[in-house]
Order: C-alpha cells, then structure tokens, then sequence
C-alpha cells in the first residue's frame, strides 16, 4: 500500500543518453499498478514524481526511468546500486486492466514510453499489444527492445527522421486507428501529442498518463492540476490523485 | 515537559506544532501518511461560500530553498468541506482550525456564520494575505480599515478563536495586525507568502500559469521572524508564527521571536512526518537551551524581554 519508504537502489542502469532506469527493492513498490507513480526525495524543495517503467511482484522490485532534465534529476542519476532513495508511494490511480478480445495500442512519446512498457509487461501476455514509440530523436526512444523482446509489434518514430518514421507518432497512430476502428488506446506522452491522441479516440476506450508540476504528490496540494469534465462544466482535476491516468474523454483540453 | 499551549477563548494546543494552511490539503489526504491526533493543530486550506475554480497550471515551480506557487485557492465550498472533510479532521483528534476565504466582507463572514453551526471546528483562521487572488482576498491584508472590517464581520458571528493571518507584502504587517486585534482579533498568524515570479526559460514565459505566485520555504524564514518580531511588539495577543520551518531548530527561533505556537507547510511535501519528528524533538531541544517550560522560550529574544534579563 502507499506509504512512505527508503528502498535500495538495487541496479542503475542507462538506457540512452541522458536517460537513467533504477531498479528499486521494495514488496510495497512491486504491488503498484502500472501508469502509477513514485515520488522520489531530491535534494530541492519539491520530489519528483516517476512512473514506473517495470514492475516485477516475483522479484519484488519495481523500477523507474527519467530523464535528466534539471538539478534534481541530476542528483536522483548520480545515486548509484547500493544506495537508498526515499520514495511515497505506488501513488495515483493507474492503467486499468485492457479489455481482452479487442486490439490493443499502447502510444509512447519520449519519457512518456517506460510507464506503457509496465503495462505491456503486466498485460501483453492476455491482450496482445501494438506500441508506436516515438521521441524527437533516436537517443529518446527507450526501451524499444524491451517491447521487442515481449513481441510486441512496434512502429517508431523520431522528429528527425534518426530512427523510424520521421515525424510524430501521430500519423502512424490514425493508421492504426482506422485499421482497429474497435481498438483500445494507452498513450503517455507531452501534452500536445496527448490532446492529440485525445482529438482522435472520441468515442474510443482510451487512456491516457498525464504529467503536470507536482508538489505534495498526495492530493493536499492543489498543484498538478488538468482541466476536466464535471456536472456543473470544467474543473480542474488533481492528476497525482485523481489520475495520473484519466480516461481521455474526461479531459476537458 | 509540558507542551500544552493555552491560547484566547479556550483554544489548548496538545503542542504547539500545527500544519499550516494550504499545504495539509483538507484534512483527510495526509491521512494515510501522518498521525494527525499528535499534531498540535490542523489548520484546513482556505474554504470559501461557493466553490473556487483555481488558477490555471502550472502551478508550482522549484527556487533556490524555497517553492512559488499559484493554487489560487481552489477549494470546493463550505458545504462540500462540511459534508466531506470536517467529519474526518473532527474525529482525528487534532485542534481543527478552518482557514476563512472570500472575495468580500459579507462571504467571510457567511464562511463563518455557516461554521458557527457545525461542532468540531476549534477555531477559524481569517486569510486576508493570499497573494494568488486578484480581487479581494490579499487586499483585505493590505489596508487597515479593510482588515479591521473583515474581522470585525467575522467577530460579529462567531465565539470561536479568531485569528488573522498576515501578508509580508506590505510595508507594516504591525498596522493590520493592530487593527485585527481592534477589531476582536484574538490572534494573529504570519506570514502568508511573498509574491514572486519565476521564469520558464525554455518556454520564454512566466513559470506560473497565474504569472506570479507565492514563496514559501526556507528561503522566506528570516522575512517571516521579522514580522513575527514586530508583531509580537505591537499586539498583545499570542501570535502563530510560520515561514521556512523545516526542523525543530526553527521552531526555538519563531518561539523567541515570539510566537506563541507554530505553523510547518512547504517541509511536509518532502517529509509528511517531519512535524511529527519536530514534536518529538521539542522538549529535548528547549532543555539544551536552558528553558525548562514551554512558556520561558516565548519572546525571550525581543528587546523587553532581553532588557528583563540583560541579554
């Protein structure tokens, strides 16, 4: 359940330039749903929220992959196996299970990818699973082989052409749309490319894992707010709590 | 050692530690994390007559030792906190203490009116320095006349322990903390946050979706000792002091600057215990200062207490 914990970095490993996956020790983290988070201690004023990019209840770890973007995600890449790190969580509501018997898109962007592969790891073996990937460059597409060594059927894309498809994953995700006009659809990914996804699954079983500024992580805050559908029209959503993931029709973008 | 602290109208904190407005949510979400019967108070983010949407995101932004946010108090009303909050905070065992918002004299004091009614409120906490909202709210913190006014309509409805919470974004926080008191404040807390900005560079705009926001953390400590210390000369009621404290040290000097009691926000998004940690540390540090009570700390460090002992 979520609480907060110090568990042990048990592998560090760097999965592209710029990016780095901890594997983390802990039977509470490895009960998570994928499309959760932790919220891990830095030295700043705020945590970092991090979804989890592998959870394993056999092995009871659970891991999670980012990239180094500021001070302290910098401080979190420098932590090396052996260590502790101070985490709260598994937080937030994640991925519900896919419906078997319909086909099963999971659309990735950039740092967006690791919490799709979780689920494909948790589910692709009952609900076989297409990912397209895609991230400005070759150097941001993560876990690609991950995804490949599950089977999983994979279309790329990189902004400059680097690798796969150039472009976003955009196009090859309305291709799969019409051909699976029935399928289901997880996205994570930056928020264009996510209202996107959105714009293009009405009336679709789509989900999708948000990202916002975060501070307490918990739901106390206020903070990490997105617009959504309520009774009385929009109002703002807190996507630690009551996401990170919303079913995309909510989303009032 | 005896950590109870007795305040106006009957209020007795268990200890004088309390979670600061704004950041302990409204009451249940830390619920999971934190033994809220042990802390000294809980003090409810600000609650409003109607639902407020809030600003847009982001919302918070990282500082050198401190945090800028602009939630702009988005709160779902006094009845939805009523119905789905208040229970939880009343049966916690904490002092509950509801922070009071409005746009106008007359919904502050509908805030408090509609409070009168329900039990389990231990005092109301009247939020005229939130520096996220435009019209209203922080004005009211800004010009005496107006703080006398929304205290004396609040004081009006209530016998609950009132007190005013100050903005540092003034010249004197002493002259509205004056007038509250005037007005039938029985307590003032400072500080609210400073107004500030920060900018997204990769972006090219304002961090904020509100542009500015307010600081917090332990950037702001000295500004919040400061008021403190000049409150603390010009009124004669206890004051609830905050800003920046994130260990047990802190507290001594908000007690010596004196403040009667304190309030810890920002350190709980990092360490949801560590009001629970600074508790439990208290006793032992005032006896390494040499204070045997809790009482013998307060305002030892301003100027007539130190004339009293020659410091």
């Amino acid at each position: 359940m979520a609480g907060e914990y110090d568990v042990v970095v048990q592998a560090v490993r760097v999965p592209g330039s710029g990016y780095v996956e901890l594997v983390l020790e802990s039977p509470e983290l490895a009960q998570a749903v994928p499309g959760q988070f932790v919220h891990v201690l830095t030295p700043g004023t705020l945590r970092r929220p991090i979804s989890f990019s592998r959870i394993s209840a056999a092995t009871a770890t659970a891991a999670i992959l980012f990239q180094v973007v500021g001070a302290g995600t910098a401080w979190l890449a420098g932590v090396a196996a052996g260590q502790t790190v101070n985490v709260l969580g598994p937080l937030g509501h994640g991925f519900p299970v896919p419906e078997p018997g319909r086909a099963w898109c999971v659309v990735g962007g950039g740092v967006g990818i690791p919490p799709l592969f979780a689920a494909v790891q948790r589910w692709g073996g009952q609900v076989a699973a297409s990912a397209i990937l895609g991230a400005r460059t070759a150097a941001g597409l993560v876990m690609v082989e991950d995804f490949a060594e599950r089977g999983t059927a994979l279309t790329l894309t990189t902004d400059d052409g680097s690798r796969g498809e150039a472009g976003t994953v955009l196009g090859p995700f309305k291709r799969w749309l019409r051909a699976h006009p029935d399928g289901q659809v997880y996205a994570c990914g930056p928020t264009p490319m996510l209202a996107g996804i959105a714009a293009a699954t009405r009336g679709h079983r789509a989900f999708l894992a948000l990202e916002q500024r975060m501070g307490c992580g918990i739901g106390a805050c206020l903070a990490c707010v997105v617009p959504v559908h309520g009774p009385s029209g929009p109002r703002y959503a807190r996507v630690c709590s009551e996401g990170p993931v919303f079913a995309a029709e909510r989303l009032a973008w | 050692m005896d950590m109870t602290v007795r305040l106006p109208r009957g209020l007795t904190l268990a200890n004088p530690v309390m979670a600061a407005s704004g950041t302990f949510g409204f009451g249940p979400e830390y619920g999971a994390y934190v033994d809220i019967g042990r802390l000294g108070g809980v003090s409810a983010k600000g609650v409003s007559p109607d639902p407020w949407p809030g600003n847009p995101p982001p919302r918070v932004w990282e500082t050198p030792g401190g945090l800028l946010n602009s939630i702009g108090l988005q709160n779902p009303g006094i009845e939805t906190f009523i119905a789905q909050d208040l229970p939880f905070l009343r049966e916690s065992g904490t002092r509950v203490i509801v922070n009071v918002i409005g746009h106008t004299v007359e919904e502050y004091q509908r805030v408090a009116a509609r409070l009168e009614r329900e039990p389990g409120v231990d005092a109301l906490e009247i939020n005229i320095s939130c520096p996220n909202i435009k019209a209203g709210g922080m004005s009211f913190g800004h010009d005496p006349d107006q703080a006398y006014a929304v205290t004396q309509a609040v004081r009006a409805v209530t016998d609950r322990p009132v007190m005013v919470k100050l903005s540092p974004n003034i010249e004197s926080p002493a002259r509205i903390a004056e007038a509250a008191v005037a007005a039938g404040a029985d307590m003032i807390s400072a500080i609210n946050t400073l107004v500030g900005l920060a900018i997204d560079r990769h972006n090219r705009r304002p961090a904020l979706g509100g542009v500015t926001g307010g600081l917090s953390g332990p950037a702001v400590k000295p500004v919040a000792l400061r008021v403190v210390y000049e409150v603390a000369q010009a009124v004669a009621v206890p004051v609830i002091g905050m800003g920046g404290i994130a260990q047990v040290e802190d507290v001594l000097d908000f007690l010596m600057a004196g403040a009667s009691a304190v309030m810890v926000g920002t350190i709980t998004f990092q360490h949801p215990n560590r009001m629970l940690a600074i508790i439990d540390g208290l006793p032992a540090a005032l006896a390494v200062h040499g204070f045997s009570s809790l009482p013998e700390i307060v305002g030892v460090a301003l100027p007539t207490r130190r004339q009293e002992s020659g410091r």
